[in-house]
């Protein structure tokens, strides 16, 4: 299988630079990294990629059992490395992919050799002394936005997407593909996504990680920041003066800085 | 009629139309603020941080919060239901932040009493002069109709896709059954004879339709067996129950008197009787007996309108054991069918075959296979027994691709044949 | 694969049912449609015109043996007519050509009959 084409491996940036691996969230893909990667690229050598089921990745690639856990994706990052024949990589993950680079670490840990984990969060939902910020209904209700979202998807997205001759720069190759996942394949990564618990693997970090957190996000409360800090004893915690939940988008350059400071310091 | 292009605007015309303009004025608001507060949808204006700066009173009517408690304290988000935060935050966000603009999106939010309201959200960024976002526009549709339209396509939706799936499993287990039913319907494979060699092959035209093919071989006695190979009319469920029946009828009528006229006439009795009334049922067949002696075979045969059976010899010739007039069996109440003998001396090989064969349609203008191409097919190959014959038509079938249109069974029996030379067994 | 068209027309000695095309599996059920519809006087003729018919296999030779019951349940005969070739080869390989009256074309049998008749 040409793994390339299946993830819809991108490399760009500095040849002979120190390897970072951007791995996108659940909802949208690759190019969520669009606003950091201009920063990245002038020293880094940098691999983007999609997870099968999102993006411009292969859906025939798709395996509604491999993934609907995790592991899975992990997978996709092992193969995406392996590939490459990426070495001494640094793993940036946003959202739930920080958790699928703890998966990935953990299996190579001679290829993933640092971890910066963007808005990360081992388990959304509360439980005994653990807060995540919410309930198990509260993610049926993602999933219903999901399913109402995908009908109107086409005509409400399409006008947006090829509207943009004021931004060329984020013309058409930012297709229908950028957050409009097949329903079916968007459901089971949600599902993935927010019944995960990954506090257990926090346990198995033995590479230094980098904790990017924000100041407002209603996805990952601020306590979720500090419990990865206290699990993983390499660990370092910064957190951007952002909101929401992406601050690779929503504070660009602060994010870029704190990841060139952590991959250079290291 | 007059043209009046050129000409200046009729003064009573002019008149006219300010008055309406000033009706219109009287009736509309009287500010662009009022129309902002009050227009039938909601209007929120929001720092790059999602924090409101600016909210209208028809959407604090659907919230039931006060503007003191809104602006400058709450942001987008703290409107939504949990699902339409999430939501937001993995699509809604990222596009706007990428795009600038983002329309239709379908939310929900939180209302009085913890009521959900679905709504349409537009989103656009107003950025400064010199492309530095400033602050995030935004209405809200009241989309409560629409969502309940939606909802019950997408229940639609999930039935059709349920039903979709059904289908799809109902058609593999008919296959199956289908499968299962066929091949009840012939030996699962046939008994060794002494002194002779039998080989099969049968072909499927179509799995989803059975077809109606069916031979047998099994003993009589110590010395003697039966045969039969035969092709009922038709194709399907229907074609397949007579096939059952003819099977189990010549075998039952073959231990009762093994003359092979008589088992015949017992089975066109039995087809006869079983569909006199409505839609008949027919097949043809050959039905024969062989008793294997020192060094040949002895054949005894009768055809019910069924194609003729073929000797290959062990001399390298071919040819049919012709039985005219044998007719189609369950057609009518008395029905004559016609017997022939022979003897098969080892290197012989007697082929039986349904018609599918020789009814093929080959080469480009697709002209009927049939019977002299058989039996000159035949003469071509070496003499080396009913298993070498069956492979090589096999490969014969095989070669006609889709010109192999129908069901067909083959049958060969022969004494068993001496060693090839150069061959050690 | 040519489809079936059957065209009625009532002669003096009985029905004429004109078969042009495939007489196969699929198409076996319209003629007998068509057989349903007929009605014969006792001592009529059916007559099956088979000049235009393409194909028939061993559902086609149902369907003709269901005419000819029908036929004869009615009190009344049956030929065929104008049969091509191959049918007519397949009808020898059954036996069924002892069964039908079989007619060079149609003509023959509704002109006969109104002679003799």
């Amino acid at each position: 299988m040409d793994i390339r084409r299946r993830n819809n491996v991108t490399v760009t940036g500095c040849v002979d630079g120190p390897v970072l691996l951007l791995a996108h969230g659940f909802g949208c893909d690759q190019n969520m990294w669009r606003l950091v990667l201009p920063a990245l690229a002038e020293s880094y050598r940098v691999v983007l990629f999609d997870y099968v089921g999102s993006g411009k990745a292969d859906p025939s690639a798709w395996d509604e059992r491999r993934y609907g856990s995790l592991e899975g994706y992990a997978q996709d990052v092992l193969e995406v490395c392996e590939e490459l024949d990426l070495r001494d990589v640094t793993f940036v993950g946003h959202s739930v992919s920080a958790m699928v680079g703890v998966l990935a670490a953990a299996k190579t840990p001679e290829r993933i050799s640092r971890l910066v984990m963007v808005a990360p969060s081992p388990r959304y939902i509360d439980d005994e002394g653990y807060r995540g910020g919410f309930s198990a209904e509260d993610i049926d209700e993602l999933l219903e936005s999901l399913e109402s979202n995908y009908l109107g998807w086409s005509a409400a997205m399409a006008p947006v997407i090829m509207g943009n001759d004021d931004r060329p720069e984020l013309g058409q190759e930012l297709t229908a593909a950028f957050c409009a996942t097949d329903p079916d394949m968007a459901r089971i990564f949600a599902r993935t996504t927010f019944l995960s618990d990954s506090r257990e693997d926090l346990k198995t970090v033995a590479v230094p990680t980098l904790i990017l957190e924000c100041r407002q996000d209603v996805i990952a409360p601020r306590e979720v920041g500090a419990y990865i800090r206290d699990a993983i004893p390499a660990s370092r915690l910064v957190t951007l003066e952002a909101t929401g939940h992406c601050p690779q988008l929503s504070a660009p350059q602060a994010t870029a800085a704190a990841i060139v400071d952590f991959v250079g310091a290291a | 009629m007059m043209c009046r292009t050129d000409q200046a605007p009729d003064p009573e015309e002019e008149k006219d139309v300010d008055a309406t303009d000033a009706m219109f004025t009287s009736l509309l608001e009287d500010s662009a603020e009022e129309l902002y507060e009050q227009a039938p949808c909601g209007y929120l204006s929001t720092l790059m941080d999602g924090t409101i700066a600016k909210i209208n009173a028809t959407l604090l009517e659907w919230l039931g919060l006060e503007r003191s408690r809104v602006v400058g304290r709450m942001r987008f988000t703290d409107l939504l239901t949990v699902g339409g935060k999430l939501y937001h935050e993995t699509h809604f966000a990222p596009l706007l932040q990428m795009k600038g603009e983002v329309s239709g999106i379908a939310l929900d939010i939180k209302t009085t009493g913890k009521q959900r309201m679905p709504v349409l959200v537009t989103s656009k960024v107003k950025t400064s002069e010199d492309g530095a976002p400033l602050l995030i526009r935004t209405t809200v549709f009241d989309a409560r109709d629409r969502r309940a339209y939606e909802a019950e396509l997408l229940r639609g939706r999930r039935a059709a896709e349920e039903a979709r799936r059904q289908a799809e499993a109902d058609r593999v287990r008919l296959q199956e059954a289908l499968a299962v039913l066929q091949q009840s319907l012939l030996p699962a494979e046939l008994p060794a004879v002494p002194g002779m060699e039998a080989a099969s092959y049968y072909h499927t035209a179509s799995p989803d339709l059975l077809g109606g093919d069916f031979y047998d071989l099994f003993p009589l006695d110590a010395h003697r067996w039966a045969f039969f190979l035969g092709d009922v009319c038709g194709k399907g469920p229907q074609a397949a129950a007579v096939t059952s029946l003819a099977r189990y009828t010549l075998r039952a009528a073959a231990l009762h008197d093994p003359d092979p006229v008589n088992a015949l006439t017992t089975l066109n009795t039995v087809l006869h009787d079983r569909y006199t009334s409505g839609e008949g049922r027919y097949c043809t067949a050959i039905f024969g007996v062989v008793e294997p002696h020192d060094g040949h075979v002895e054949v005894h045969l009768a055809s019910g309108g069924h194609p003729s059976a073929l000797i290959q010899r062990a001399d390298g010739s071919s040819d049919y054991l012709h039985t005219p007039g044998g007719m189609l069996i369950g057609v009518l109440p008395k029905a004559t069918f016609t017997a022939a003998r022979a003897r098969l001396l080892p290197g012989d090989t007697l082929l039986l075959y349904t018609d599918g064969l020789t009814e093929a349609r080959t080469g480009p203008d697709r002209t009927l296979y049939g019977d002299e191409a058989l039996r000159t097919f035949t003469t071509t190959q070496p003499a080396q027994g009913p298993q070498a014959l069956i492979t090589a038509l096999t490969g014969l079938l095989a070669s006609f691709g889709d010109g192999l249109h129908d069901d067909t069974a083959l049958l060969a029996l022969g004494p068993t044949p001496l060693a090839t030379p150069g061959v050690t067994t | 694969m040519s489809p079936l068209t059957i065209t009625t027309r009532l002669a003096a000695t009985g029905p004429v049912l004109k078969i042009i095309g495939d007489l196969d599996y699929e198409t076996a059920p319209e003629l007998r449609k068509a057989l349903d519809s007929l009605s014969m006087a006792p001592g009529q003729m059916l007559v099956l015109d088979l000049a235009g018919l393409d194909f028939c296999d061993s559902s086609g030779i149902s369907a003709l043996i269901s005419a000819r019951n029908l036929a004869i349940e009615q009190c009344g005969d049956i030929a065929l007519a104008a049969v091509p070739a191959n049918t007519l080869r397949i009808l020898g390989i059954v036996g069924l050509d002892q069964v039908f009256t079989i007619l060079p074309d149609p003509a023959t049998a509704t002109n006969r009959d109104l002679m003799t008749g």
